[in-house]
């Protein structure tokens, strides 16, 4: 269009009606200029706007996974979030908080009464391995692997715990369980939501499922890492309950019969501990001393000496 | 070649993303040696141990960590200055669609921290604080700045 205008223009130089249609030219030409700006301008504009526009958007978003995230932590911080149903069907509470006189009384069974009870009922004990050392925060590990629904494990941890209560303390302090109700139906500890420490040994515990039924099976818990489970199978094919000592022993079976244990209440198997004239009290009392014996020599070094050279 | 584009996406894309496969490698070590040697407070709230193992530490067999790795790995080929300078829409879109998902997953494990296993695991947090500030970069620079224009021969 300018190339166009300007030749009439250099024609008609000097001449007075070709000069009155330069100047026309001119002024047309401006004219054009100036609504092109004018146009550059306006589209320069609506992309700012547009920009800013989106840029409001990208900010709201951002403010929303934040909020989103905000209110998460809120709601839990504020208690009211723990009784959605997909919290208590897949990870059920660490169990039924135990009276401390009964955890008392259960973990401060004197050695001389473990060590006294009768064996008759014990099935088996740790055996010897040669696997590479186990540790866990410096010190050798023991690694529990259980679930919640199993009445073997629920057998299992009655010893377990009185055994580990002389070499450390948990804090919080296990739940009270049962094994599954079709299962066995065994009171029993839960190590899921506890901390152990000790100074000689550190506790791992992995208690794989609830005792929820899901479909065929049982609502998982936790997973176990893959050395975990590469070890869990290649001692104990994947069985519950599986405990390892540091790589030095290892127990892939409940110590004695669950049977016994079937639908009592808690208290009922925690007023028979310490009691080896009733056969769960010798069984349990009996599990525990041998897991004890254990742990002094696989694990502590025989440390504590109070309790290792009794 | 393009109308100015800035170069602090790229730059801080790429930082954060050096950052979170950094950490996100040292959970994945940590899950196929053992877990319990995870340098983490394990009492209380904050458990990196319960975290890990729980049952939320897998999705369909696949290592929660392992997926942070993978997540980190492709969103840095995304966030490189060099692919902020590429003018191809795919390339916009990818990074807006892979930073939802990793934001959103980072909502679903937090929503499972808090509320199913109980506990927090710190080195968890960091990855989920990387994806989120990921998340902002990506999504404020993508609808802030036009997309590079494609080079005139």
């Amino acid at each position: 269009m300018s190339a166009s205008s300007n030749k009439p223009s250099q024609r008609g130089r000097g001449s007075g009606p070709a000069a009155k249609k330069s100047a026309a030219t001119k002024k047309s030409g401006a004219a054009s200029k100036r609504y092109a700006e004018r146009q550059a301008r306006k589209k320069e504009a609506a992309r700012d706007a547009r920009r800013s526009r989106n840029q409001r958007y990208g900010l709201l978003v951002i403010a929303l996974v934040v909020a989103i995230i905000g209110v998460l932590v809120i709601v839990k911080v504020a208690g009211s979030g723990g009784g959605s149903s997909q919290a208590s069907s897949v990870s059920p509470p660490a169990g039924t908080p135990i009276p401390q006189a009964t955890l008392t009384k259960v973990a401060s069974v004197p050695l001389s009464t473990l060590k006294s009870a009768s064996t008759s009922g014990v099935l088996t004990s740790p055996q010897s391995v040669n696997n590479p050392s186990l540790n866990a925060g410096g010190k050798p590990e023991l690694l529990y692997i259980g679930a919640e629904y199993c009445p073997y494990c629920g057998a299992q941890r009655w010893p377990l715990y009185i055994a580990l209560s002389k070499f450390g303390t948990f804090s919080p302090q296990p739940g009270r369980i049962h094994s599954a109700v079709d299962d066995g139906n065994v009171p029993t500890f839960t190590f899921y939501g506890t901390n152990y420490s000790s100074p000689y040994l550190s506790f791992v515990p992995v208690e794989v499922y609830t005792n929820h039924v899901s479909g065929n099976g049982y609502v998982p818990l936790q997973t176990p890492t893959a050395a975990q489970a590469r070890l869990w199978q290649s001692v104990n094919q994947g069985g519950f309950p599986f405990i390892d000592f540091g790589g030095k022993q290892v127990l892939g079976a409940a110590q004695y019969s669950f049977q016994s244990l079937s639908n009592l209440s808690f208290d009922a198997v925690a007023s028979q501990v310490g009691n080896n004239s009733t056969a769960i009290g010798a069984d349990i009392d009996a599990s525990a001393a041998a897991l004890i014996k254990t742990i002094c020599g696989s694990m502590s070094h025989g440390q504590p000496a109070a309790v290792c050279s009794s | 070649m393009s109308e100015d584009f800035p170069r602090w996406p790229g730059i801080a894309g790429t930082i954060v993303c050096v950052l979170g496969l950094g950490v996100a490698g040292y959970l994945t070590f940590e899950h196929y040696t053992s877990s319990s040697s995870l340098a983490c407070s394990d009492n209380g709230a904050i458990n990196c141990l319960k975290v890990t193992t729980s049952s939320y530490s897998s999705v369909a067999g696949v290592p929660v960590a392992v997926l942070g790795l993978v997540f980190f790995v492709v969103m840095l080929a995304l966030q490189v200055p060099a692919m902020w300078q590429r003018p191809e829409r795919w390339v916009r879109v990818a990074r807006l669609v892979w930073a939802t998902a990793g934001v959103g997953t980072v909502v679903y494990l937090l929503y499972a921290e808090l509320f199913a296993i109980d506990a927090i695991c710190l080195w968890c947090t960091s990855v989920h604080v990387l994806t989120v500030v990921l998340f902002g970069t990506t999504v404020y620079a993508s609808l802030s700045y036009p997309p590079p224009e494609v080079a005139v021969s």
